[in-house]
């Protein structure tokens, strides 16, 4: 750096203590005036708004003036911290954390920190009720579905396979009364009361089922359902397979019966669904 | 219903075993749920929340399980076992509740 840049940058720093000198005794100055006023709304002095706005606005103005750009609103920030340390800590040391200091810190923080804090309330906001209501994914998922219509009709010319737009029921009842009519008995207890069998050794039988990629697409509620009802499913196959197992080895029941859930597959992109027992001929 | 992880019923003699019954529950990921108990990993402390979310779907399954039950004439689920299976998800909490046992009909 020459001396010329130097003498440049020195003279900037100068004009730029200056403009946030200025910005603070005019932030202090309407601070004053609030307080001396009291002009306040449920107990609450406007001049933690206020007067972070004014250092501001005034510090910019001059910097305008003098330096020809903006350099940040550096008074507000210290106005910020003069009017929370004298309001909060210095007059009101007693002040409790509720509602009211919340609401209050939070206005002080939207005034010192402008664009900071109106983007997390935005995000927060906007977070929160999209969430509950769902609305960005239903608007994503209906994106998708329309461009997999379109991409299946126009460019493949096929019916679209990816798109799910109803989960397949599982009739719970139904698959009871086919799992307990199979003339086996399942029992998970080790020790079936007042019933001799003989042992045939321990019996496995697992189920496979995949996880459905049409479920790309569809809505978080139906992705879980669908997981579930192909658990479901896959369950009453590995207990019809256990049995179907055992019959064959000449026995009519499992005792200890054992049911496991387990991922499977690169990525875990399986369901592996396990049935285990002592296959017995109970007489 | 009595529901009992034992073989027999303490006083009660059981006179017949009418089937298998089960019952499942899904607790799904959820954004907040699981930003929540990611900081409660880090910090340290209870996750509530989960809890409160497993116990729901211990209930879900236990009455699937207790319904089926009563359709086929059982009074009492004995050999009653209950298992938390993690299905992967999203930060690995999508867990399936599951609650199995032999329907029978006591004295």
């Amino acid at each position: 750096m020459n001396f010329r840049e130097r003498e440049v940058k020195i003279t900037y720093i100068k004009e730029a203590i200056l403009c946030v000198t200025f910005g603070t005794v005019v932030g202090i100055g309407a601070y004053y005036v609030f307080l001396y006023f009291n002009i306040a709304i449920f107990g609450w002095n406007l001049g933690l708004i206020f007067a972070p706005l004014a250092a501001g606005y005034a510090e910019t103005l001059l910097a305008n003036r003098i330096i020809g750009q903006g350099i940040g609103a550096i008074s507000a920030f210290i106005l910020f911290i003069i009017t929370t340390f004298y309001s909060f800590i210095l007059k009101n040391p007693t002040l409790g954390f509720n509602l009211i200091t919340v609401g209050s810190v939070a206005v002080i923080l939207q005034a010192a920190f402008p664009t900071a804090v109106n983007y997390i309330i935005l995000s927060v906001i906007f977070g929160i009720g999209s969430y509950l209501s769902g609305i960005c994914t239903r608007i994503i998922t209906y994106i998708n579905r329309r461009k997999d219509y379109y991409y299946y009709k126009h460019i493949l010319k096929e019916p679209n396979k990816i798109t799910i737009e109803k989960v397949t029921p599982y009739d719970e009842q139904k698959s009871n009364e086919v799992i307990n009519n199979l003339d086996f008995y399942f029992i998970t207890s080790t020790d079936p009361t007042k019933s001799k069998f003989i042992n045939l050794g321990q019996f496995h039988a697992t189920a496979i089922v995949e996880k459905d990629k049409r479920l790309i697409h569809s809505t978080q509620d139906n992705v879980e359902l669908a997981t579930l009802n192909n658990l479901k499913k896959a369950k009453d196959k590995s207990l019809i397979r256990l049995a179907q197992s055992i019959k064959s080895a000449g026995g009519n029941g499992v005792i200890n019966l054992k049911i496991e859930y387990g991922l499977i597959g690169l990525g875990g992109d399986s369901y592996q669904i396990t049935a285990m027992g002592m296959g017995v001929y109970l007489k | 219903m009595i529901l009992t992880s034992a073989n027999t019923l303490q006083s009660k003699t059981i006179l017949e075993y009418k089937g298998l019954v089960t019952g499942e529950s899904l607790i799904g990921s959820n954004i907040y749920k699981d930003l929540f108990s990611g900081v409660r990993d880090v910090v340290g402390g209870r996750t509530n929340q989960y809890e409160m979310e497993l116990q729901k779907a211990r209930t879900i399954a236990l009455e699937s399980m207790e319904k089926k039950a009563e359709s086929l004439g059982a009074n009492a689920i004995v050999g009653l076992k209950i298992s938390y299976d993690n299905l992967g998800g999203t930060m690995g909490n999508t867990i399936l509740v599951t609650a199995y046992g032999t329907a029978v009909r006591c004295e």
